[in-house]
Order: C-alpha cells, then structure tokens, then sequence
C-alpha cells in the first residue's frame, strides 16, 4: 500500500465519517461545521487523484462560500435543535429505513461489478492547470457563459424571493 | 488505477457519501439539514466524476465537476432564499409542518 492510497484512503474515511455526523446531529449550526470538516476531507481526495484545482475550488467554493450562507441563513433564522416529538407517521420513517438499506445494497453491488472494469489510463494527468483552462475556455465556453448568466438569475431570484413584501 | 489508488477506492467512498446523503434526506425533519444532505450527495458525485476522470486519463469529468459546483451555489442561494421567504409565513422550516401543497 503506497503513500498516495494510504492518504487517499484516510481522507475519504474522514470524508465519511464527518458526513455521518452531519446526519445524526440535531443542531444545523453543528451539522454545517461538521460538513465543512468533511469537504475539507474530499478537497485532500481530489489533490490524490490529481485534481488541485477542483480541490481550491471545493474549499474556496462549497467549504468557503455555500457552507457560510448556510450559516448566515442559520444565525438569521435562529433555528434551533430539532425538536424530539413523536413522528405522526411512524410507517413513512420505517419504510425509508428499508429504501436506504435496499439502495446501499444495489449501490455497492453496481460500484463491485464496475470498478474494475476501466483500462489504464492512456497518459498520467499532471497537476497543472493550464491544460484544465484550455478546455474551458475553448471547448466548453459556451456553457461557461450559460453558466454566469445562470448565477445572475439566481441572484435576482434570490433577492426576489428573500425581499420584504411591501404594499406600495 | 490513479497512480495507486484504485478505482473501486474511489467509487465505494462515493457510494458511501450518496448513501449518507440519502439517509439524511430521508430521516431528517429540519428543511435545512435535508439541503445539506442534498449537498452531500451532490458531493458524492463530484467524488465519482473525478475518480472516474482521473482513471481514464481525462480532464472532461473535472470541467464537469467546476460546472455543478458553480450551479451548486446557485442553488444553494435560491434554496435558502425560499427557507427565509417560508419562515416568514410559517415561522418554522420543520417539513412536516409546511404542507401547503398537501390535499
């Protein structure tokens, strides 16, 4: 077992690990730290399988920007612990136990049947990052133009649906 | 194989972290634990574009990845503009108390 496994290896238990806390916590504040913790695990996966950009991005991006409006929207709502009350459909939460346990079984048995089934590669990606620019700015910058018009939409739309009604 | 990590690595984490997400999202009551269950499994499949792109020796899967991770944070300021809007009206975000749209 090399070094590059072991470390993939450790983070992506870490990775998990905190995504299980994440779902057993009952306090959103706490579930939100947890998460960050837990991306900052997966951002040391993406540098093993050499992609440090992907990486920057996941903890400038999902651990630096998402993970704070959570918070902010969190702190602003003042939501607290989720209540322990009895669950009007007890039925509803014993069956979604058994999806999940059905779902994870089939899961692991596509991921078992398929991965091994990919050929090496044909060249060994490097860490650099121009080639990654090229592509997105010469093949895919049709999309990436789609796609800061869509961030423009969601910030008008946000406004838009965040903002006080006021009765002119 | 990525340099030594194998692919079946890889994908076992990433089916792990969906699952995860999954179970959140079916077994949590707050609307903002579900969105971040949500991102979880989104997370998870980040994990299996990269492994994937990375053992086939490609940089489309990582392109494909910066695209939903930008589209994330779209939908993460929308999602969370609709909970501020709902607690507005309903002073929770407790699912099983919003069900405007229930017959």
């Amino acid at each position: 077992m090399t070094t590059q496994r072991l470390v993939f290896d450790a983070a992506a238990v870490l990775t998990i690990l905190f995504a299980a806390v994440m779902t057993v916590h009952r306090h959103p504040v706490k579930s939100v730290l947890a998460l960050v913790v837990s991306f900052f695990g997966l951002a040391v996966c993406y540098v093993m399988l050499s992609a440090p950009f992907i990486a920057a991005i996941q903890v400038i991006v999902y651990a630096g920007a998402i993970l704070v409006l959570f918070l902010f929207v969190l702190m602003l709502l003042n939501v607290g612990e989720e209540t322990r009350e009895r669950d009007p459909r007890p039925i509803q939460r014993a069956l979604a136990g058994v999806a999940l346990v059905l779902f994870a079984g089939m899961l692991l048995g596509l991921l078992r049947a398929h991965g091994a089934a990919i050929a090496a590669p044909r060249d060994a990606l490097t860490a650099d990052v121009a080639p990654l620019a090229r592509l997105l700015f010469a093949s895919y910058l049709l999309p990436f133009e789609a796609l800061s018009v869509l961030l423009l939409a969601a910030l008008v739309g946000a406004f838009v649906l965040a903002r006080r009604e006021t009765d002119s | 194989m990525i340099g030594s990590i194998p692919l079946g690595d890889v994908l076992l984490a990433s089916g792990a972290l969906f699952t995860i997400g999954l179970a959140g999202a079916l077994l949590r009551r707050s609307a903002i634990s579900i969105f971040l269950s949500i991102e979880v499994m989104m997370n998870a499949a980040n994990l299996a574009l990269i492994g994937y792109g990375s053992a086939l020796g490609t940089l489309e899967g990582q392109v494909v990845v910066f695209f939903i991770i930008a589209i994330a944070a779209a939908e993460a300021s929308v999602g969370l503009a609709i909970f501020v809007a709902l607690f507005r009206h309903k002073e929770t975000i407790d699912v099983n108390r919003i069900n405007l749209l229930k017959w």
